[in-house]
Order: C-alpha cells, then sequence, then structure tokens
C-alpha cells in the first residue's frame, strides 16, 4: 500500500466521518422516522471506485467505528443497525460494482447499495426486538432509499469527475 | 432532470422500476391480505401455571359455553379453583389455608395486562392475545 493510497483512504475516512455527523444532525425523520440521507456512503462509495473491495470496506468499517464513539452511540442498538445495514449495503454494491458493472451505472451501484442497507437494518432491528410487524415498515424505508441512493450515485460520479486524472483507475 | 437521465443506462431505469413495483406490493399486501381473510378467529389465550411451574395454555374460544370451565390447580396449600367463562376468567376459590386471598379478590380479567396471582399457592393466570389492542404490556 502507497503512502499517496494510505492519505487518501484516510482523507476518505474523514470525510465520510464529517457527513456521517452532519447528517446525525439532520432532522429527517420527521417524514418516515429512522429514515436516512446516507451521505456518509459518498466515502465508501468512492474508496469502492477508486482503490477496490478492501479499500471501502476498510472505509466503511473505520467511519462507523469512529463515528459512533464520536456521537456517542458506539455499542448501543443505532451502532448495530449502522453496522449490519452498512456491511449488507456495501457488498451489494460491490456485487454491483464488480459483476454488473457494463450494464449498471453508478447511480444503479449506489440505489442497490441503498436498498439493502434498509433490508440489513430491518433485519437486525427484528432480530434485536422480535416482532415481525417491523417488516410492514420496509417498503416506506426502501422507497425512500430510492431518491437518496441516486443523489448518493449522481455526488459520486460527480466527486469522481473533479478528481485528478491520476488517481483514476476507471472511468465512469 | 435530463442531466440526471443522462447518467442512468436502461438497466438502472429497469432496477429503479422494479424496486417501486416491489415495494408498493409490499405496501398493499398486508390491506391485501387483511381483506381476504375474516378476522373472526379467536388470538387470545389463557395461561395457567401452577407450582410445578406447568403452564396451561387454554383457548378462549373454549370458554363460550352454557356452563363455565372449572379448572382445579393444587398447589401447596390445597386446591384452587379457577372459572372460565364467556371470555373471562377468574380464580373462584382460593384454600382455606390462604391468609391474604388476594388471587380471589382480584375478581375477573378479560384482557392481556391484569394477571392473577397467587403467592401462597404458586398460581398464576394471565391473558395473551396474538393480536392484541394494547401495544405493549409492562410490568
Amino acid at each position: 500500500m502507497s503512502t499517496r493510497k494510505i492519505v487518501i483512504i484516510a482523507l476518505l475516512v474523514g470525510l465520510g466521518l464529517v457527513l456521517h455527523l452532519v447528517e446525525n444532525m439532520l432532522p429527517l425523520s420527521f417524514i418516515i422516522p429512522g429514515a436516512k440521507l446516507g451521505l456518509a456512503n459518498i466515502a465508501n462509495l468512492l474508496g469502492l471506485i477508486l482503490f477496490g473491495f478492501i479499500a471501502g470496506l476498510q472505509i466503511l468499517l473505520l467511519r462507523i467505528f469512529l463515528g459512533s464513539i464520536l456521537a456517542g452511540t458506539f455499542m448501543t442498538i443505532n451502532f448495530y443497525l449502522s453496522l449490519s445495514g452498512g456491511i449488507l449495503g456495501y457488498l451489494i454494491m460491490s456485487m454491483f460494482f464488480y459483476y454488473f458493472r457494463n450494464k449498471f451505472s453508478i447511480i444503479g451501484v449506489s440505489l442497490g447499495g441503498a436498498v439493502f442497507h434498509n433490508v440489513g437494518q430491518i433485519v437486525t432491528a427484528y432480530l434485536i426486538i422480535s416482532n415481525d410487524a417491523i417488516f410492514y415498515y420496509l417498503p416506506y424505508l426502501i422507497l425512500l432509499a430510492l431518491p437518496t441512493g441516486v443523489g448518493i450515485g449522481l455526488v459520486a460520479i460527480f466527486t469522481y469527475n473533479y478528481l485528478p486524472r491520476g488517481l483514476k483507475r476507471i472511468d465512469i | 432532470m435530463e442531466k440526471i437521465t443522462r447518467y442512468l443506462t436502461v438497466y438502472d431505469k429497469i432496477l429503479i422500476i422494479v424496486i417501486i413495483v416491489i415495494s408498493l406490493i409490499m405496501i398493499a399486501y398486508p390491506f391485501i391480505s387483511a381483506y381476504f381473510s375474516n378476522n373472526e378467529e379467536q388470538n387470545s389465550f389463557i395461561y395457567i401455571k401452577d407450582s410445578s411451574k406447568e403452564v396451561k395454555r387454554i383457548p378462549f374460544s373454549e370458554t363460550y359455553q352454557e356452563e363455565p370451565m372449572i379448572i382445579k390447580v393444587e398447589g401447596p396449600l390445597g386446591t384452587s379453583i379457577i372459572e372460565a367463562h364467556n371470555g373471562r376468567v377468574r380464580l373462584k376459590e382460593a384454600p382455606e389455608e390462604d391468609p391474604a386471598k388476594i388471587c380471589e379478590k382480584t375478581g375477573w380479567i378479560s384482557k392481556p395486562g391484569p394477571s392473577i396471582i397467587c403467592v401462597p399457592n404458586k398460581v398464576s393466570i394471565w391473558i395473551e392475545q396474538t393480536n392484541s389492542d394494547l401495544d405493549a404490556v409492562s410490568w
């Protein structure tokens, strides 16, 4: 791992942390309780595009652990929800990215991640509260994940286009 | 808007439509299934736990009869007589040696929440409903 790569991954972790904390301040929950923009996923999506699966996973895990410590939610239900949703969403995103690269754009990749982020969260919430009525809640979250997923994908594309040419491995 | 569609591939649009359709089906599903199933079935059960930690489960639908249903439970002090009739249950007679007879004074219960508990005779009776009109019950 080159120094350049370490520095850029660290910058992306920092970016994800700031977005994670800013997102906690946005009162989006009045539309659907528990709904979030998922802004922090910009960082691991960019990490996935720039450096591949491992780097994106590092950014995701570091962001969730540090972000929950900074926000004071470490080892609470919030933390488990964002960890499970984040990991499942990231796995689906990398699957879309590596296997259906020629079919889906980055918007499709981000959309798959956003939808499965919610699926992972709801499954974990079901395991914690063990009440299957919570699955009725899933379609509303998925519908809301649609605009946010497309938005995150667009942001990732715009950011990628602004990066210096030396960083880009692939064209998107 | 046309700037967004410039970035979308055909498969992206298919994915968006599939997601919308699936979530709309999932939203509609509980309403449709509630419409087709008749909610006449009784989902309430009486639970009776005796001193040997054995739990008896009686469906409420069995209590709608002419004669009240009498259940006798043996405890360390004697026999407690439980009566269930028309969707209600009570502890009819506590054993003579029971000093306070709180369980007898509790009277009839018909909803999940209150429970009849006889500490000296180690008998407890409570009601559980699968679709209750209460959100949650805490003791």
